[in-house]
């Protein structure tokens, strides 16, 4: 016999929470969060539109092209190729409201974006996240957060002058 | 990895809500993590979920003995929960937020997953027989704050 009436509370995992927990459980990743100086829509919106915002803000990719974007439980897919310094790496990603997933084919990169609204929606605390999911990858630490400082530095740049 | 986040999220937010209260967001952030990191432990597949019940009910009652959590009414509804009975969701986290973690867990494991004596038992570490006495005194205790 149960007492106990409906319903019960439910805790919640928000998006930077989630981010968080891959950056705890992945050795070789290095993450940065802080506040960006815009309203949460402009910012989701403008970032989520991956040709246009990656390569203004991580200045290792020249270009990225979405090659397929479809629709799985609810989650947007899309499978894009970023290039940049004679290199091309195929992502696949994992696109929801406050939190974006981007995966390296054969899973040797994994790219994080998060965000949620601060200050009643006028600007937005947001997470960035690389990492090299591979045994031994906790040696590139150093490196990943130089990268994913640089990359914040940029984005708040640009989030400040409005996108 | 985030697949299993995402597909864990809801049963995780209910076991830690209830037992962690207003500290269930840090308690599930804490239970994924454990999962996350440990995830290479388990052998088979198929007993992830009673492996999960195990680390979630761990980590909230671990975090929520971390620190006294004042009661709050204002404090307890996320904006976004969009409960349909705003009322009694108050009062159900005030009359469990009287109990101690442990008694959350145990009316966790009892009435909300529905799992046996012996498996509540099992899962607390604590003699089959003190169940009945402790989960008699949860409910009681429970219903007493639910019906002021």
């Amino acid at each position: 016999m149960s007492t106990v009436p409906s319903p019960w509370p439910v805790a919640s995992l928000d998006p930077l929470r989630r981010a968080k927990v891959i950056a705890a459980a992945v050795p070789g990743s290095a993450w940065v969060e802080g506040v960006l100086d815009a309203p949460y829509e402009a910012t989701w919106g403008w970032v989520t539109d991956l040709p246009v915002s990656v390569p203004q803000f991580d200045f290792q990719v020249r270009r990225i092209d979405v090659r397929a974007r479809w629709i799985e439980n609810g989650v947007e897919r899309q499978r894009i190729v970023a290039s940049g310094r004679g290199t091309k790496l195929g992502f696949d990603v994992w696109l929801e409201d406050g939190f974006c997933l981007m995966r390296g084919r054969r899973r040797l990169y994994l790219v994080v974006m998060a965000a949620r609204p601060e200050e009643g929606g006028a600007r937005t605390r947001f997470v960035h996240l690389e990492a090299v999911p591979l045994p031994g990858a906790r040696v590139l630490r150093g490196v990943l957060r130089l990268a994913v400082r640089s990359d914040f530095r940029n984005l708040a740049r640009i989030a400040s002058a409005g996108f | 990895m985030d697949a299993l986040v995402r597909a864990l999220m809801p049963y995780v937010g209910r076991v830690c809500g209830a037992i962690a209260l207003d500290r269930g967001d840090d308690a599930m952030q804490e239970t994924f993590i454990a999962i996350l990191r440990n995830l290479g432990s388990l052998r088979d597949p198929a007993a992830l979920h009673g492996w999960v019940r195990r680390i979630a009910v761990r980590e909230a009652i671990r975090v929520a003995k971390g620190g006294e959590v004042p009661v709050d009414p204002a404090a307890m509804l996320a904006p976004e929960a969009a409960p349909v009975d705003v009322a009694t969701l108050l009062d159900v986290r005030a009359a469990l937020a009287g109990l101690t973690p442990d008694q959350r867990a145990m009316l966790v494991l009892r009435d909300l997953d529905g799992l046996s004596e012996s498996e509540v038992a099992e899962h607390l570490h604590v003699p089959a027989g003190t169940v009945k006495s402790r989960l008699h005194r949860a409910r009681r205790a429970f219903a007493q704050r639910w019906a002021r």
